[in-house]
């Protein structure tokens, strides 16, 4: 068990309670194209005003519920603190999501490794860049799907 | 002991005293309490207890009333004791559990204002008017009327909890005029009462609001009503401008530097 935590391998196929409830279909939440957040324009009519989920990649496999839960009624942007290039523009987007589109709130949700508080770090330095102040969440999932911690910071 | 959840607490404690000492343990303060009206069922909720301590209470509480009845005891899992837990508030209750900070400076101050004017020939009415100053465009204008406008508006406004606080402001105003007229009269006498009684009155709303009431309103407000709390008290800030906070601030440090350093 040595390594980077984010490449580590772990199998945990055999975990107990994987049923849950399978009654019925689960419709997308998505409200938007694109939503990788090289992609996207903070301009975009679908970020105007609106609260905003700023998601690691890795995030949405994980969590069961993740559309039900986290992005039902907001705004998507994805990416990987890891592996993408030129995170420098991300910082940019934060803040003008922020300054431009006048988002009502940031949530970024990432994985438990170290390398995705990476994410939470850009959206600090876009939220610090930028004019306007707003609430910002960061919420974080074990590797198994459980939310580990959620606060305001 | 369904009638008793929606029976107002302070008849519960006047007929069943024993359950106001089950909730003091509980660090639920009723039995003090001027109003009383909340319903048992809403203060047991909105302390917002882990569920085996909630269980525990529940039973001890149904025990003291029906001490005949055959009430189950809630078996306990000491092994899933919870770590205390911390408060954590959304970034605009937390602006005014921070506003907080300074009201309570002024009243760690009063008793020392107190005696300064007990003991000088003449009341010093000008700076009994300066405190007053503070409390109205400070405590009351910038900070109560943020809660009043603002905060209470996403929560029942006709909650037991938000009229008791609706109530502690309006009886905080009354002390205030009554400093203020005892100051144009010179009576020191009624200024002391009346400034003690507002010290003694905001200090027992601020604990219950920082403890109790906020943490109850964030667990209610979703993501988007708190940009849009946070939006609406930024406006609010800036329609008075930066100045204001800062003025009232030099005011209690100036406050601090005349009284604490005398009492050093």
């Amino acid at each position: 068990m040595s390594g980077c935590p984010g490449s580590r391998t772990i199998d945990f196929s055999e975990k107990e309670n994987q049923e849950g409830n399978e009654t019925g279909s689960r419709p997308s939440q998505l409200r938007q194209w694109p939503i990788q957040l090289h992609l996207v324009s903070p301009l975009a009519p679908y970020f105007q005003g609106k609260d905003v989920l700023l998601s690691a990649d890795c995030v949405a496999y994980a969590l069961g519920d993740f559309h039900k839960d986290y992005l039902k009624g907001k705004s998507l942007a994805i990416a990987c603190p890891k592996l993408d290039s030129e995170q420098e523009i991300y910082i940019e987007k934060i803040k003008s999501l922020i300054d431009d589109a006048k988002i009502n709130t940031l949530t970024i949700l990432i994985m438990q490794v170290p390398c995705c508080f990476g994410l939470v770090q850009v959206a600090k330095e876009g939220a610090e860049k930028a004019s306007r102040k707003i609430p910002v969440k960061q919420i974080v999932v074990g590797l198994e799907g459980n939310i580990l911690s959620e606060e305001w910071i | 002991m369904k009638n008793a959840l929606n029976k107002e607490i302070k008849d519960i404690i006047q007929d069943y005293p024993e359950v106001g000492r089950i909730l003091e343990e509980y660090g639920i303060g009723c039995s003090p309490c001027s109003v009383g009206s909340c319903l048992l069922k809403d203060i047991v909720g909105i302390h917002n207890l882990d569920p085996q301590q909630e269980a525990i209470l529940m039973y001890r509480i149904e025990k003291a009333i029906y001490p005949d009845r055959d009430v189950p005891e809630p078996k306990v899992d000491l092994t899933k004791k919870q770590a205390p837990k911390q408060i954590s508030y959304s970034p605009p209750v937390k602006k005014l559990v921070d506003e907080h900070g300074l009201i309570k400076r002024l009243l760690a101050l009063i008793p020392h204002i107190v005696e300064y004017i007990e003991n000088s020939v003449n009341v010093d009415k000008e700076l009994v008017l300066q405190c007053v100053d503070f409390i109205r465009a400070y405590a009351d204008k910038y900070h109560h009327m943020k809660e009043e406008d603002i905060l209470f508006k996403y929560v029942d406004n006709n909650a037991e909890i938000i009229q008791i606080m609706y109530k502690d402001h309006d009886t905080g105003r009354n002390h205030v005029r009554q400093v203020i007229e005892g100051a144009e009269k010179g009576n020191k006498a009624q200024i002391r009462e009346h400034l003690l009684a507002y010290r003694e009155l905001l200090m027992q709303h601020i604990k219950k609001e920082d403890e109790i009431l906020y943490p109850w309103i964030d667990r209610q407000l979703s993501v988007t009503q708190v940009g849009e709390m946070f939006k609406q008290c930024t406006e609010a800030d800036a329609s008075v401008g930066d100045e204001l906070p800062k003025k009232y601030e030099r005011f209690i440090i100036e406050l601090e530097e005349k009284f604490l350093q005398e009492v050093a």
